[in-house]
């Protein structure tokens, strides 16, 4: 906690919350758009936004029905 | 070879299709990063947590940064391999039940290039998820402890991927036997963890046990060395080629959800 102040900290980070926003993003306007959800529409939008790693990749891989 | 190029390049065009291309290096490279990041702050955590009595002093040993490594590979091994799963369990079953493979294999396509084609695919997106995430796990330690020698992160990256190959290879193995895509993908995660349950249980019958590459990962990260690595790694090959036989053959027998 010394040797790196908090500013380089966020630095570091800063482009690890923008890959988190950008999945987020990406994985919400997929599902608002979908036509074809395996379930409720807001279920999967909470499951999105409250799941922070997690749920993008549930919504991936069990959201849509494969056509 | 360019009929199996085709397939190929039709696998890939599903993975860009379904998005599994963007989001699975992603999660990949999230994964990765998060581990080394929460270790550095693992104190200012456990401070900030609130329900120490007042005067509580936790005195926590800065880990060694080839030890932040080796504890992001475990990272790899519980959500990489649910993700690497979840991606590859409807490969064959998917496939089959939509009519694609019977559409495909009325057609003088060879069933083990059909089958190859998808495996390779499914190689081909975990080697480049896992090493932009093992690249970030890796870049993330040296920026906040210290350097790994590359060639130990390289080594470990090598196994742990064969090991992470070997699981989608399972997955696609199960998938071809089994109707279910979630079926494929529990059962393949639950071979993988009686693997490395039965190899940690049985250290001497099992010293050839796939279950073994991620020890033999972390080894190499923390001692620089893994010894008897050569025997589980031909093992794995011949694990996998077998797999990949067995699927062909369960696909040669029931092409269609009406044979099965």
């Amino acid at each position: 906690m010394d040797s790196i102040s908090q500013e380089k900290l966020l630095v570091l980070i800063a482009p690890l919350i923008a890959l988190q926003l950008l999945l987020t993003l990406i994985s919400l306007i997929m599902c608002v758009r979908s036509k074809d959800l395996n379930g409720p529409k807001i279920m999967w939008v909470l499951i999105i936004l409250l799941g922070s790693l997690i749920g993008p990749v549930l919504f991936f891989a069990f959201g849509r029905r494969s056509s | 070879m360019t009929q199996w190029m085709v397939l190929y390049r039709k696998e890939w065009l599903e993975l860009i299709r379904s998005s599994k291309l963007i989001w699975m290096p992603v999660v990949f490279i999230l994964l990765g990063a998060m581990q080394p990041i929460m270790t550095y702050m693992m104190p200012d955590i456990i401070a900030n947590a609130g329900n120490m009595p007042e005067g509580t002093i936790i005195e926590i040993p800065t880990p060694h940064a080839s030890e932040v490594l080796a504890q992001t590979l475990q990272q790899f091994g519980t959500l990489g391999l649910l993700i690497i799963a979840l991606i590859s369990m409807g490969t064959v079953s998917g496939e089959r039940m939509s009519g694609t493979s019977a559409m495909i294999l009325v057609k003088p396509v060879a069933y083990t290039s059909f089958v190859t084609a998808k495996w390779a695919a499914i190689v081909t997106i975990t080697a480049i998820s896992f090493v932009l995430g093992y690249g970030a796990g890796w870049y993330y330690t040296a920026a906040l402890f210290d350097t790994v020698a590359w060639q130990d992160a390289a080594g470990s990256l090598l196994l742990f991927g064969l090991w992470l190959s070997f699981i989608g290879t399972l997955t696609i193995l199960f998938s071809s036997l089994l109707r279910s895509a979630a079926a494929a993908a529990f059962t393949a995660l639950g071979t993988a963890a009686l693997l490395s349950i039965a190899t940690s249980l049985l250290p001497k019958a099992l010293a050839w046990s796939p279950g073994k590459l991620a020890g033999l990962a972390s080894a190499q990260l923390t001692s620089g060395t893994a010894s008897g690595m050569w025997p589980v790694i031909g093992i794995t090959f011949v694990c996998i080629i077998a797999a990949l036989a067995i699927s062909v053959w369960s696909l040669r027998k029931y092409p269609s959800i009406e044979a099965v």
